[in-house]
């Protein structure tokens, strides 16, 4: 049973991953970013291009890939985010656009493959990153098999959720993105810089998605369309769990995984998605504000 | 917006007549038949285009699961399709069986399309052309009728019914990949047979084939320009602009947005039976996350409160795709400028094609009637919107 639970939390921990970004991107901001899977996918690709030309490994491509995401997404938020603030379809369908831009220009080497120059990492070929060897042993601990991949993601996953926490309900800029989160002109009223606060918030939301890329690439193949499926399962965890709410976020990613986790042991992969995606569609029809939401004015 | 309209039903009636012309006529100067099929192609993207602009345009529901209805439409006529090939009829049984069940049975089960494996008997109706034919239009109007009903009885909107909907379709994409015994999973169905009515195959490369989907279009088109001008769509165009004021006004809003919900998921499913017979396949990638999203795309560069717009967008895009795909090359950049279009339209043309060419027709028409600033102050309030 603890090996099943374990299974669960360490699908959990991804899920929360993913979702940590995007609970920030959309649940403080009202932006659905499509092109969140894609940030993802670039952080990972960071971490291949530093092993490959800087011979970094996988701990030291972890900030690296936060500054690369971090920076993208504030360059998404200056050209396209901030003209739709508001219009949340419309940032739906713009970071779409996004999104198959970013894919194309990894597969297509910024356009150098056209030039018939080629990037080693990049291209429309499948990429590993190397785990440190110390990572990849499985121990025995208290009577069961602890993979360390799993934990260590489990423990950055903790580290990062504790971060965010911290930021937002410690800080200074915090408290101004959660003014802006409850109404955006009261908090430019009482002097908030919205522009700047919101284009940082993104910018941070995406520096997750970099961080979250390197820790799929340890156990995923690298490729240009592996932000896809992630981003899905981000925002059904974010909804699920209520806009705006960490605890709700995090809530969502704990049951979600282990549903996951538990259906997947008792059938299959397969059926056990479909079942979290049925929860969700019940969940969300049942409370589409989700479930730990925050009362409005 | 809308109001803008009823002064251009005459324009409408040119634009609509004109591109039917144009389609029905297109055969007559297109000899070559590899061509033709590939047109009736993107025509049935076309008819996926309208089913967009009717819900999202019309009724203000971004429905992210339309691949959903087109995947059932699809589904069902190609199971009917697959037991009318040569390969399912020569199995050397009575009834015709599947090639994929035959390589996934279990060793001793009969080969009868009624017990080769447990689930296989379902597709015993299926024997009859008609009877996949009909449920291609009465599955997906069944899921959507049934799913639209709990999202908008509940009184779920906006953003979450595109959330509710796009995890519909991922859900059902995985149940078909799961049952791999019924659906072949992944692979889809493929081999499959010639539509055949009265004795007459519809060989897809055939231009009778085309005239199918060019017909059918036509009608589409028609119709649901008839709908959206119907006192029903006006009240409908009511309840996406302002539902708490068509709701104390005593309309069933909920009512509405089922019915127009359900009207486009039928078109979708009618759709996916047109691709079926023009594409000779049916494959799980039709409920992918990103042909769903691709429609919307499609639709919005058209114009999304135009069927008409939606449609031609729809053609548009994937003849270009078409033409630019000789190389690979090229046609992986052709998606990055799509991205980039997409980016664009959606910044600095939120009515699409479309609007660009009803702002040009209004803009002559005031020209033409008295040279008056009326169609700047329509363009001033579609911007507002």
């Amino acid at each position: 049973m603890a090996d099943i639970l374990f299974i669960g939390l360490s699908l959990s921990s991804i899920l929360l991953l993913i979702a940590l970004g995007l609970s920030i991107t959309y649940g403080a901001m009202g932006v659905i970013n499509m092109a969140h899977g894609e940030l993802v996918m670039i952080g990972a690709y960071t971490a291949v291009l530093a092993g490959i030309y800087l011979n970094l490994n996988l701990f030291l491509s972890l900030p690296l890939a936060f500054a690369t995401s971090a920076a993208l997404g504030l360059l998404i938020e200056r050209l396209v985010i901030r003209r739709l603030y508001g219009r949340i379809i419309d940032t739906l369908l713009a970071t779409w656009g996004v999104a198959i831009l970013l894919q194309q220009a990894i597969r297509l080497e910024f356009g150098l493959s056209f030039f018939d120059i080629h990037i080693q990492g990049l291209g429309t070929g499948l990429q590993n990153i190397s785990v440190p060897a110390f990572l990849t042993q499985p121990f025995d601990f208290a009577g069961m098999t602890i993979q360390p991949y799993r934990s260590f993601i489990i423990l950055v996953t903790l580290l990062l959720t504790l971060l965010t926490w911290f930021l937002f309900y410690r800080t200074r800029i915090g408290m101004q993105v959660r003014a802006i989160m409850r109404n955006p002109q009261i908090a430019a009223a009482c002097g908030i810089d919205v522009r700047r606060v919101s284009a940082l918030t993104f910018a941070y939301g995406s520096g997750l998605a970099g961080v979250a890329g390197v820790l799929l690439a340890g156990f995923k193949t690298v490729q240009p369309d592996m932000g896809t499926s992630v981003v899905v399962d981000g925002f059904l965890v974010v909804v699920v769990g209520g806009v705006g709410s960490l605890i709700g976020t995090i809530f969502a990613s704990l049951l979600l995984g282990q549903i996951n986790g538990i259906i997947a042991v008792l059938s299959n992969d397969i059926l056990a998605r479909a079942v979290v995606f049925g929860v969700v569609i019940v969940l969300i029809m049942w409370r589409p504000k989700g479930l730990f939401s925050f009362r409005g004015r | 917006m809308q109001s803008g309209r009823f002064d251009s039903v005459g324009v409408d009636v040119v634009a609509y007549g004109a591109f039917i012309l144009a389609i029905l006529l297109l055969p007559l100067f297109l000899d070559d038949p590899f061509w033709l099929n590939r047109i009736a192609k993107y025509l049935v993207y076309g008819m996926l285009g309208v089913a967009i602009a009717l819900s999202w345009g019309y009724a203000g529901i971004l429905n992210l699961g339309q691949g959903l209805f087109f995947g059932m439409g699809a589904y069902m006529v190609a199971m009917s399709l697959k037991l009318q090939s040569s390969t399912s009829l020569q199995q050397g049984s009575d009834s015709p069986v599947p090639d994929f069940m035959l390589w996934n049975a279990q060793p001793g089960a009969p080969t009868e399309l009624c017990c080769i494996s447990p689930s296989s008997f379902l597709w015993l109706p299926f024997q009859a052309q008609w009877f996949g034919a009909v449920m291609a239009l009465v599955v997906p109007v069944v899921i959507a009728l049934a799913l639209s009903s709990a999202i908008f009885r509940l009184r779920v909107s906006g953003v979450y019914v595109a959330i509710i909907t796009l995890a519909s379709v991922l859900l059902v994409r995985l149940l078909i990949v799961d049952a791999q015994p019924l659906t072949n999973g992944f692979n889809g169905l493929t081999d499959l047979g010639w539509l055949t009515v009265a004795g007459f195959e519809f060989d897809p490369y055939l231009t009778q084939t085309y005239y199918i989907v060019a017909v059918s279009l036509s009608l589409v088109l028609v119709l649901t320009r008839v709908l959206v001008g119907t006192r029903a769509g006006l009240i409908l165009q009511s309840t996406r602009d302002d539902p708490n004021r068509a709701r104390y006004l005593g309309f069933d809003v909920a009512a509405y947005q089922i019915f127009f919900f359900t009207v486009s998921a039928g078109i979708a499913g009618f759709a996916g039976m047109l691709y079926v017979i023009a594409a000779e396949f049916a494959s799980p990638s039709f409920m992918d996350l990103a042909f769903s999203i691709t429609m919307v795309v499609w639709a919005a560069v058209g114009g999304r409160s135009s069927l008409l717009g939606a449609c031609i967008g729809a053609i548009l895009i994937n003849t270009i795709e078409a033409t630019a795909s000789e190389s690979e090359m090229f046609q992986e950049a052709w998606r990055a400028i799509i991205g980039l279009i997409f980016i664009l339209v959606v910044l600095f043309l939120p009515r699409g094609l479309a609007g660009v060419g009803q702002d040009l027709t209004a803009r002559l028409i005031g020209m033409a009637r008295r040279p008056s600033a009326a169609p700047d102050r329509q363009a001033s309030r579609d911007a507002a919107e």
